[in-house]
């Protein structure tokens, strides 16, 4: 058995579906070990049948992705110290998304308003022609750059009070990208995307309660990408663009 | 148990650069087929294509060419690759690169002036690495999922895992794919006129190894099975520095980037001495391989820090430059629990990539009717060792190419094939088989493998070291067979599948063994303390490893030189003379 500290992890972790309950266990503290680490010597040494998703182990994939201790985080790169209260861990599946089964949610909802976004490139070219060049300083560019780290975990789509009170609304990561593509000179479906983001579920939706800036594990600002979203949106409703 | 029934014209495993590419091309230029894409975790967020940090290899810049590429590729691999593969590769990739700018959206890096910027990569004469600053594979797979999931088109099953692959009663070509679906357990069998096995290799059977947790080389092992010849499978390319965070840690074993030896990094024994000058006189800055070994050797000698490894220390390049120049290294080493800019960090070396794999021409079709492979599964572009940066080509280029083949064979093939009934029910069964033993310790097996492949079969082998490997690993498969894993839910069970992923890893481990067995010289990668001359370049040959009627057949297959032979270049003299 590993080394430990000799102290002990009161974690309460959920199982179950949508309907399940919190079930308590004891985890050996170590000096090295992040939240996935406890889900896993959980598996491995008190209940085989506990579920739960990861793939890359270092930020990269955004598959394991938990409520953890009232927050969203990605697992594998939350050590315990700094987020365990007095030892004690609870660790729920993500919010605003069904949960498969235990600490495993099911994520379509989450990619299917990523595509309602339209977020989604639309070209303008083919395999055939150069790559364009895009000087890295104009400021399109830049604006795009600051919102393009993001790796789909779901993080801010979960801690976000809009969805939650809000079915339709498209979410800050799916929003986000959408004005990463408002940027991309490259891109031909500008019209079609303001329109889907000037919705009811759309931009105008947030309110800017900043829950996803301060969440966001690649530390990216998708209020600041909205708000932008909602300038170009009344710009366009102003120019009759699109409807209201 | 009940298995359902499915169909679909062209049938994708994995969702890596492979997978994903392949459906893109099968659903846009496919003719009308139906097109499913099925993957062991969520789509595009399983498998390596995302874990990429480093590049793309693509000869697109002015004062390059597709020869010194190819090269470059040649000689990184010892001469061993299949040339017609690697001049595929070669000459395939600026179209997919283009292809992943203007159609599917990436946008990579630019110089000043606005044009692609090419960095440079270990083991190159040229500056031709296309990236994403250093989350490249992240900017890759999620402009292809996007594109992926607007598809709706498109048949997509997340945390499916395939099972094995059931060929026709004749056993001359492949009726379908036996699947699971992760989140019931239920089987169903997928009826497929053509499939593409992209399932990604990842040598996970190592102690210490990179690639993500859902990697178990289940695609090799269904191939090896289904009676495929598999190639070059002695080939496992470690990087010498991976994080060494303690036991039951998951992140122990991923990279920490070569860059920080680059840099000036030094790598100190547990006694705080600096040994790599031991070992070449480029000490840090020696090559992967070098590195790799050097590091093994102290290890094995004892000369070890307190979890077993060796030191990396940054600080005195000054803290706060290190903070600065490797940001997300130094964060990520903080979120354990590790100060790399201004402490030690324990690193050892970390299996990371695999060569070997399923022999396949360069349309991507192989020697079973039907079955197509791409990405890590695929044998032959990278000889003995890939560079850095071929491995996104390898994938992309290659799953591009059999979204465009399927659908042209089965034009040219015609039907549905039924599948043996005897070989489907046998598999069924086969995955079960862990009900009906009394439930035991799967990851104490898994920990066991790990030792013996890390011990045995590692970065330095000799023929003692393998046959005793190979004689634990059927001890530990025998003791698998033996251990069970509770009945009471088939639904998203873990522990069912860690005793799946183990058979896997066992059965290939011990291709792996044999391989290494087998080839009685040093080649990239393949190091023998017993045979450390690399033999002669011009009468080179790859292993070659095929199951027949139950019993493993091994040969020695000469490569032929049908581009370039040792010796020789395709460079022009100009252009060499640069």
């Amino acid at each position: 058995m590993p080394r430990d500290t000799g102290d002990t992890l009161e974690v309460s972790i959920w199982r179950g579906g949508q309907d399940g309950a919190y079930q308590s266990y004891s985890v050996p503290s170590r000096d090295s070990q992040t939240v996935l680490d406890v889900v896993t010597y959980v598996q491995r040494y008190i209940d085989p049948t506990l579920t739960y998703r990861f793939a890359c182990r270092v930020g990269m994939c955004g598959s394991c992705a938990m409520t953890v201790n009232g927050r969203p985080r990605w697992t594998c790169r939350t050590h315990v110290s700094k987020v365990s209260k007095g030892g004690n861990l609870k660790i729920a599946p993500l919010s605003n998304l069904p949960v498969i089964k235990d600490l495993a949610a099911d994520m379509r909802p989450f990619f299917e308003k990523w595509q309602e976004a339209k977020g989604v490139f639309e070209p303008t070219k083919t395999r055939h022609d150069p790559v364009e060049a895009i000087r890295p300083n104009e400021p399109a560019r830049v604006a795009a750059d600051e919102g393009i780290e993001c790796i789909n975990c779901g993080v801010c789509y979960a801690g976000c009070d809009t969805v939650r009170w809000n079915a339709d609304y498209l979410g800050p990561a799916a929003l986000n990208r959408a004005w990463t593509l408002m940027n991309d000179r490259r891109d031909s479906g500008q019209s079609q995307r303001l329109a889907a983001i000037s919705t009811d579920g759309g931009c105008h939706a947030c309110h800017s309660h900043q829950s996803c800036q301060e969440f966001c594990p690649q530390s990216l600002n998708p209020t600041g990408s909205i708000a932008q979203l909602k300038r170009l949106a009344t710009k366009a409703y102003l120019r009759g663009e699109i409807g209201s | 148990m009940t298995i359902e029934r499915t169909r679909t014209d062209i049938l994708v495993l994995g969702s890596g650069g492979a997978g994903l590419f392949a459906a893109l091309h099968a659903h846009d230029h496919g003719h009308g087929n139906t097109v499913t894409i099925a993957t062991k975790g969520l789509l595009g967020k399983c498998g390596c294509t995302r874990m990429v940090q480093g590049g793309y290899n693509v000869a697109l810049h002015n004062g390059d060419s597709i020869e010194r590429h190819f090269m470059d590729t040649i000689e990184g691999g010892k001469w061993l690759p299949d040339q017609e593969l690697a001049w595929t590769l070669v000459s395939k990739a600026p179209e997919r690169v283009r292809e992943l700018e203007n159609e599917v959206g990436c946008f990579f890096d630019r110089n000043a002036d606005g044009s692609l910027h090419g960095k440079a990569f270990a083991g190159q004469t040229f500056d031709r690495t296309v990236h994403k600053g250093d989350l490249t594979g992240i900017e890759i797979i999620n402009r292809l999922m996007e594109q992926i999931w607007k598809r709706q088109n498109i048949r997509k099953l997340e945390e499916h895992r395939a099972l094995a692959l059931v060929p026709t009663s004749a056993g001359d070509a492949l009726a379908g794919v036996l699947m699971m679906d992760v989140r019931t357990g239920r089987l169903h069998f997928v009826q497929a006129r053509a499939v593409l096995l992209a399932t990604g290799g990842g040598p996970t059977m190592y102690r210490y190894h990179t690639p993500s947790g859902d990697k178990s080389m289940d695609g090799l092992a269904m191939a090896l099975r289904a009676g495929l010849p598999l190639r070059d499978m002695e080939m496992v390319q470690f990087h010498p520095t991976g994080l060494l965070a303690g036991p039951d840690t998951r992140m122990t074993g991923t990279v920490l980037e070569e860059g920080l030896r680059g840099a000036g990094g030094h790598l100190l024994d547990g006694a705080m001495r600096r040994f790599m000058a031991d070992y070449d006189p480029r000490a840090e800055r020696a090559t992967r391989d070098i590195v790799s070994r050097s590091i093994y050797a102290e290890m094995k000698a004892g000369r070890t820090s307190p979890n077993g490894g060796v030191y990396i220390q940054m600080s005195h390049l000054g803290p706060d430059k290190v903070r600065k120049q490797f940001k997300g290294m130094v964060d990520r080493c903080r979120d354990s629990g590790f100060d790399l800019a201004g402490g030690l960090v324990e690193v050892v070396p970390t299996a990371h990539y695999f060569m070997g794999g399923i022999v396949c021409r360069a349309d991507t079709s192989t020697e079973l009717p039907g079955l197509f492979v791409a990405g890590e599964d695929a044998s032959g572009m990278h000889g003995a060792n890939r560079l850095g940066g071929n491995g996104v080509a390898n994938s992309t280029v290659f799953g591009g190419i059999a979204g465009d083949e399927m659908p042209r064979w089965i034009a040219a093939n015609g039907g549905y094939r039924a599948p043996d009934e005897a070989v489907l029910a046998l598999e069924a069964e086969r995955c079960l088989h862990p009900f009906r033993n009394a439930p035991g310790n799967v990851h104490a097996l898994r920990e066991r493998l790990m030792e013996v492949m890390w011990d045995h079969v590692g970065v330095i082998r000799d023929a003692n070291g393998l046959s005793r490997g190979l004689a634990e690993l059927d001890a530990i498969e025998a003791e698998l067979l033996r251990t069970g894993v509770a009945d009471d839910d088939r639904a998203f069970n873990l522990t069912w599948h860690d005793w799946m992923n183990l058979r896997s890893l066992v059965e290939t481990s011990r291709i792996i063994a044999l391989a290494a067995q087998r080839r009685e010289n040093s080649r990239g990668a393949h190091f023998r303390s017993d045979f450390p001359e690399p033999g002669a370049f011009e009468t080179s040959t790859f292993t070659m490893i095929r199951k027949r009627d139950d019993a493993l057949q091994i040969t020695d297959e000469p490569v032929r030189f049908t581009h370039v032979r040792p010796g020789q270049t395709l460079i022009e003299p100009v252009l060499a003379a640069e």
